[in-house]
């Protein structure tokens, strides 16, 4: 009855890991099916993966979202955002993770402290001083309070990358040392090409949550043109009102569209990136 | 590199905007302009054209309709007055709220407020509102077509915090072809909660129930009153009725229904989102629903069929029925240009043009020239909310006042009270007795 | 002179770490310290705080039935979804360390639904899913088992629901140690081979430890983020934390309390105390990190 290790790594495993990946994206079809049909339909025969006409209509009517603002405003908006946090994440986190991971220095486990606790208050109440800090600061309606912090690291991501530096054998950095590389340089010549996957994974955690965020740009952006898309979509629904749920379907399908590249783009570079052997030598 | 030409531009805007701005100097930082369109020069303005520019904020909630609506009114009133620049800034209920709590904290609340009725008393004795009366006396906002009764809706004391959008009324709308075809007879106006319970078993038999269900805090509130009983004391220290027997009347009617299986089950109910769409009577699964008056178009509007209304069992005792304001405008107390700003609420109740594109969509309008000039747009459908609510103008008394403070948590009380009694965790009347020490307990901290 | 200041451990530690000094200093400090007051006073948004010394703390600990009621929702939420989101990640990440045609396609779909997170389309879908007429009940009717019951409407299953979201959202987790296991050098694996061990003995002797830094990052942030959970539960019960507050998390009470009934003072005193117990877990799993993660820098924390 015992498969082969053959029959297994050709076939067995494509049935496995292929069945299970289609429950898995069950949800997402019954979204995409979902932006195609009509309004009235959505509800009554939630449960049915086939629609009775593709009410293509709804990605027109969302894609006009509100009074004059298209999802082409919204979608800018988004791509300003978090273009600019990814990259101020990623860059700050990677420095801050490398000082606490490979460099002793006094108050090192202080503000390592420091940045755990930020990681365990919940948001919700530090959102009243922050907004009236950010008003004094005078950065309302602006990315700025969106974007600015982002370039100051991003706890998340500093304890990622120093896990990912921890796995690095310490002789890479100490006969690099005796080369005659100062710390600066073992870090972006040596530490650099090495945490890639880390960085990449930072990456795409960071696009995919500013991408998702809502909260800070309602808080923030008052004006309808300056609201990301993940804003945008919750202005569709609404208890008391008539609700457009094609449009709404419709363009959150679009939203994803823009999450789903990057992870398909970047995950080549965490597990094809270059490995550590190749650099021994 | 885009970034950095995006904060110059918005600096530079900001300057300049701040420049001609003069002296009506809006709080918080760059003002980018966002309006639709800059004011537009060539229309001949009506109003003084030498007037200070004057920007005023605007919050409300809604759906994609009342956003794309809403704006077409500020565009009006833009075209109409070219000094005045509109930021809309537009939420779904929840994110409203959410929106305004730091602005509270940090004293930049918009100009005007959406307001809702149990958000009035913590915003309003607290401190974030302006007293209108000052400015329905002085002619910025003309009353001279609306009733003292509509307008009282929004005030506290003598103060008055808000003003009123559109009345609402109680109802409950009936789905008269599934009544008869399940050989029910129409109740008449006069009905009464027993005739409504009686109709369960009739349902029943063809699969069907009475209702989703009845929102406590709307519903048992309105009952206290045709027992003339109050939900909370004048003083908003405790509760207002003194006899348990009420709830306990009440619960045990309500019990009956949810155990005869004529309303939905709860876990059936956890499922519901909550928008007419997915509503037991639209989708043709319950015989009414139960709500308020502005509501009635849209259930109609999604079933694509007709309804019958009837005012609520109960409405003629002790003119239980009253008239509510379905949302407010309030104008905050830091604003600026308070007085631009009861320019543009005078503008909204009373413009006939203004209202054709509004149709009712927040209530029934309070001004009696608009309600006329509306009459011969209407359809059908819309004719008999407007019919309904000038039949309950007739037949209604006083609304309660505003609820006090610490009653968003008092209603949240009930809803999980009631759902203990339905889970059977909870008796009626132990319920009752519950309810009352922690609801009392909330309320005290109003003792100051 | 300069040169040595320069290339001094301290000097240069505090250069690396400046960007997040900084950051915390300006925009972290103030609003952390601001809620650590609240906690102390009556803060309703409106008037400014009045301080009332322990009473949030006293209050929440002896007269909120509904805060301890969260309290043990929120624990069995994190004990059933921690180990069940982490050991699923760890599998299906080792299934797909591979380098074959078309694996990029099955990663997409494995993260897929991590990347639809928390928008409205979400609590749809759950109802779809589970539902009285949802996808379970319909393949349990395959069965022969008919049941029309709503598992989120349900006190008793609702939030195995939420745990069931939580796993199911499980690629965050899942792209780390895939990144982890990239990490791992081949020549390791080529040696162990020549020294003749099979699949499972590189498994404990290889890629456990050498994973292991990687494991340790993902179970303190699993738990810590499993603690904060708002997300589901707010937008699958509607915010409310029904039925019968048996979704009633500890971060959507915190909400509640903080907007809905304007109580910062309190909500802030319950966020200090959550904070304090996740600082303590978290704390332990450091300690005991000692004893399972091999570090391959030697003299480090």
């Amino acid at each position: 009855m015992a498969l082969s290790p053959k029959w297994w790594s050709r076939y067995g495993y494509h049935i496995f890991i292929g069945g299970l990946a289609l429950l898995m994206i069950y949800p997402i079809l019954w979204l995409i099916v979902s932006s195609l049909k009509p309004n009235d339909e959505i509800f009554s025969t939630a449960y049915s993966l086939i629609p009775s006409t593709l009410e293509w209509n709804n990605y027109v009517t969302g894609w006009k979202g509100f009074a004059g603002n298209t999802f082409g405003t919204f979608f800018k908006n988004s791509f300003i955002i978090v273009i600019l946090s990814t990259i101020g994440a990623v860059c700050s986190s990677a420095l801050v993770a490398y000082g606490f991971a490979r460099i002793p220095y006094l108050g090192r486990g202080f503000w390592f402290g420091c940045m755990m606790m930020t990681l365990m208050l919940p948001r919700d109440v530090t959102i009243i001083p922050q907004y009236i800090m950010f008003s004094e600061f005078n950065w309302l309606q602006t990315f700025k309070p969106l974007v600015v912090p982002q370039f100051f690291g991003i706890p998340f991501f500093i304890f990622l990358i120093m896990q990912f530096i921890r796995t690095i054998p310490a002789d890479l950095d100490e006969a690099a040392k005796i080369d005659g590389c100062s710390k600066y340089g073992i870090f972006f010549r040596i530490m650099v090409p090495l945490i890639v996957p880390a960085l990449m994974t930072a990456a795409i955690f960071s696009f995919y949550w500013t991408w998702e965020d809502f909260i800070h740009p309602l808080l923030y952006l008052n004006e309808p043109d300056l609201y990301p898309v993940s804003l945008a979509l919750k202005l569709f629904l609404d208890g008391e009102s008539l609700n457009n749920w094609g449009g709404m379907f419709a363009m959150s399908t679009l939203s994803l569209v823009p999450v789903f590249i990057v992870f398909f783009v970047f995950q080549r570079y965490i597990v094809e990136g270059i490995s550590t052997s190749g650099l021994k030598g | 590199m885009k970034r950095v030409l995006t904060i110059l531009l918005t600096l530079a805007l900001s300057v300049s905007l701040a420049a001609c701005a003069g002296g009506n100097g809006n709080k918080g930082a760059g003002n980018a302009t966002n309006a639709p369109s800059e004011p537009v020069k060539t229309e001949t303005p009506t109003t003084d054209d030498k007037k200070e520019p004057v920007t005023l904020k605007i919050a409300w909630w809604g759906g994609q309709s009342r956003h794309d609506y809403t704006l077409k009114v500020i565009e009006l009133y833009e075209s109409l007055n070219p000094h005045v620049t509109i930021e809309p800034e537009y939420a779904s209920f929840d994110d409203h709220w959410k929106k305004l709590a730091p602005k509270v904290a940090a004293n930049n609340l918009p100009d005007i407020i959406q307001m809702d009725i149990s958000y009035l008393s913590q915003y309003g004795s607290l401190g974030q509102l302006e007293d209108l009366t000052p400015y329905t006396q002085n002619g910025a906002i003309d009353i001279s077509n609306i009733s003292e009764a509509a307008i009282s809706g929004g005030k506290i004391g003598n103060e008055l915090f808000a003003f009123n959008l559109g009345s609402n009324a109680l109802l409950s709308v009936i789905d008269k072809d599934m009544l008869e075809k399940a050989g029910g007879t129409m109740p008449t106006q006069d009905w009464t909660w027993d005739d409504f319970t009686a109709l369960g078993p009739v349902l029943k038999a063809q699969g069907k129930i009475l209702t989703q269900d009845l929102r406590h805090d709307v519903f048992f509130p309105f009952y206290l009153r045709g027992k003339n009983q109050l939900m909370y004391a004048a003083d908003g220290t405790s509760l207002g009725y003194d006899d348990d027997k009420y709830f306990i009347d009440f619960y045990n009617m309500y019990k009956g229904w949810y155990d005869n299986g004529n309303l939905l089950s709860l876990d059936k109910l956890a499922q519901k989102k909550g928008t007419p769409e997915d509503g037991e009577l639209e989708l043709g699964n319950a015989v009414s629903t139960w709500g308020w008056s502005n509501q009635y178009i849209l259930s109609s509007t999604v079933a694509k069929r007709p309804f019958e209304i009837l005012p609520v069992p109960g409405w003629n005792e002790n003119k239980a029925l009253f008239l509510k304001p379905s949302m407010y405008f309030s104008i905050s107390k830091n604003s600026k240009v308070k007085d631009e700003a009861a320019k543009f609420i005078s503008f909204w109740v009373n413009d006939v043009e203004a209202n054709k594109i509004i149709m009712g969509e927040r209530g029934v309008p309070v001004s009696s020239a608009v309600k006329e000039a509306l009459k011969p747009l209407l359809t059908p459908e819309q004719t008999k909310v407007f019919d309904y609510v000038a039949w309950a103008e007739q037949n209604s008394s006083q609304m309660n006042p505003p609820n006090p403070i610490g009653a968003v948590e008092v209603d949240k009380l009930l809803k999980d009270t009631a759902e203990q009694i339905l889970y059977n965790k909870l008796s009626v009347a132990d319920g009752a007795a519950k309810f009352r020490l922690d609801a009392n307990k909330i309320l005290a901290a109003n003792k100051k | 002179m300069l040169s040595k200041l320069k290339d001094n451990n301290h000097v240069v530690g505090y250069v690396f770490s400046a960007p997040f000094i900084i950051g915390f200093l300006v925009f972290i400090l103030y609003p952390i310290l601001s809620s650590l007051y609240y906690s102390f006073t009556d803060y309703n948004l409106f008037q400014s705080p009045s301080w009332v010394g322990m009473a949030n703390y006293e209050k929440m600990f002896t007269d909120d039935e509904k805060y301890w009621k969260s309290v043990f929702v929120t624990l069995n939420y994190v004990i059933a979804s921690v180990p069940l989101r982490l050991a699923f990640a760890l599998m299906v990440a080792l299934l797909l360390n591979k380098t074959i045609g078309g694996i990029g396609l099955y990663r997409s779909a494995y993260y897929l639904p991590s990347l639809i997170g928390g928008s409205v389309a979400v609590s749809i879908l759950w109802t779809q899913v589970f539902g009285d007429q949802g996808l379970v009940n319909s393949a349990l009717g395959v069965f022969g088992i008919d049941t029309d019951t709503s598992w989120i409407g349900n006190p008793d299953t609702a939030l195995w629901t939420l745990i069931t979201l939580s796993v199911w959202q499980f690629g965050s987790s899942m792209l780390i140690f895939l990144a982890g296991l990239k990490n791992i050098p081949k020549d390791y694996y080529e040696a162990a081979s020549v020294d003749g061990a099979n699949a499972v003995r590189r498994f404990f002797k290889i890629t456990l430890p050498l994973l292991s830094p990687i494991i340790l990052f993902n179970l303190i942030l699993q738990t810590i983020s499993a603690f904060l959970t708002f997300t589901p539960a707010y937008i699958v019960s509607r915010g409310e934390g029904g039925p019968l507050d048996s979704t009633l998390l500890y971060s959507l009470y915190l909400y509640k309390r903080a907007f809905q009934f304007y109580e910062m003072g309190y909500a802030a005193a319950m966020a200090w105390v959550m904070l304090i117990v996740v600082g303590i877990i978290t704390l332990v799993i450091f300690q005991t990190s000692k004893l399972w993660v091999h570090y391959e820098s030697k003299g480090e924390r």
